[in-house]
């Protein structure tokens, strides 16, 4: 590979017979122009044309749509809401966690105003959640699990083991055979791995 | 193991495997009836919020509709001012910081901020609301508390023969008292508070004293 240069968005790096285009850049007319501010990389391969892409130093963050399932860990609980950590969006790895929010009314889809925060949500937990909004100005998504997909998925008890699922509303510890109220995710089978 | 019926595991106990593992240090006690039950008696000053515990709590500050509890615990307790016998969004109880309430918990764990209620089910105080002006709070170990709400106590009966006074006993440690004068109150703390380490024969020896001045 060739030194890395600098370049601007809308710069023209090359016609696309000398090259063909990588990610960070578009054709046009017949040139490949940058479509980011980064650094120029030039890819040499030896049956094909070059590649040419541009790159910045830290790749872009993705960030969760409306609609996306996201993968959280629960931090905090209250009477009213669930705060948590948002670690996976689909199934790419966050940088860095966005805080969100399940209120208690969109823990469940049924009964609503007989959901307890308790029976449903440890700290600890990891859920799988809907995002509903992108929230508000504290930067808190807002997110659901209103659906039968949607839930608790790994859970530890008061005895630190690994709980093991026995309907949509409790686990058990495989230790002390007590059980604990969660509001559980029932997975696809094709997700599940042993 | 037990020849019928479930066995019960209380407190200091924790079902580990096939077997029983001890998380507190203490004495082992059983109770033979239906089965049996296993329990550890532990010596606790520090007190950890229980769903249906009645405590003494000292208000801290007023936030909005609730106010905020010292109770000993992790925590401050949240109580809502709508949680008083009697008391509306028009009529709110009077009550101030530095007061001292008598309660008990309907929220309580590990997890979550305890929420306390001075009414019970049905809607009626029975005993519990805000505790009235004089009279002396002080702090007991856990276990003292226990001893002295089991019926029958002897310490209370013994006491009652000495002079009259009013006693609201909360289940975080914290004991109320309050007798006719200021002196005889204060006798009351100080046997109550050497109740822990007395045995009975020098309890009696105490009272006697006391009652002959």
């Amino acid at each position: 590979r060739q030194p890395l240069s600098p370049c601007v968005a809308g710069e023209r790096l090359c016609s696309t017979e000398e090259a063909t285009a990588g990610s960070g850049t578009y054709t046009r007319h017949g040139f490949i122009f940058s479509s980011l501010a980064g650094c120029l990389k030039r890819k040499n391969e030896d049956s094909e044309l070059p590649v040419v892409s541009v790159v910045r130093d830290s790749e872009s963050q993705l960030l969760p749509k409306v609609g996306a399932v996201v993968t959280c860990k629960v931090c905090s609980i209250n009477s009213r809401f669930a705060k948590v950590h948002i670690l996976y969006v689909g199934s790419t790895p966050l940088k860095s966690t966005f805080r969100g929010t399940i209120r208690r009314e969109d823990i469940r889809a049924t009964e609503k105003d007989k959901v307890e925060v308790y029976k449903s949500f440890r700290p600890s937990d990891i859920v799988l959640a809907k995002v509903i909004s992108l929230g508000d100005a504290q930067s808190n998504y807002l997110l659901s699990t209103a659906e039968n997909e949607l839930g608790v998925v790994v859970a530890r008890s008061e005895a630190g083991v690994q709980m093991v699922p026995i309907s949509w509303c409790e686990m058990q510890c495989p230790r002390t055979h007590t059980k604990e109220f969660r509001k559980v995710a029932r997975v696809q089978p094709q997700f599940l791995q042993t | 193991a037990a020849p019928q019926g479930r066995l019960l595991c209380g407190p200091g106990l924790r079902r580990s495997g096939a077997g029983l593992l001890v998380t507190k240090c203490g004495l082992l006690r059983h109770r033979p009836g239906g089965g049996g039950a296993y329990w550890v008696d532990s010596q606790q000053k520090r007190y950890v919020p229980v769903k249906g515990d009645h405590v003494i709590g000292i208000v801290t500050a007023k936030a909005g509709d609730v106010f905020r509890l010292d109770v000993g615990g992790s925590e401050p307790a949240s109580l809502s001012y709508l949680a008083f016998e009697g008391a509306t969004k028009r009529n709110r109880p009077n009550v101030q910081v530095g007061d001292i309430i008598y309660g008990q918990f309907v929220v309580a764990n590990k997890d979550m901020e305890p929420e306390m209620v001075c009414i019970d089910s049905s809607g009626k105080s029975s005993g519990m609301g805000i505790i009235g002006q004089d009279g002396f709070l002080f702090k007991v170990s856990l276990g003292l508390i226990r001893k002295l709400l089991a019926p029958n106590c002897e310490i209370i009966q013994e006491l009652s023969q000495l002079y009259p006074f009013e006693l609201v006993l909360g289940m975080n440690g914290r004991i109320w008292v309050k007798a006719k004068t200021v002196q005889q109150t204060l006798i009351i703390v100080n046997i109550l508070e050497a109740c822990e380490y007395m045995t009975a024969q020098q309890r009696k020896q105490a009272l006697a004293k006391l009652s002959g001045n």
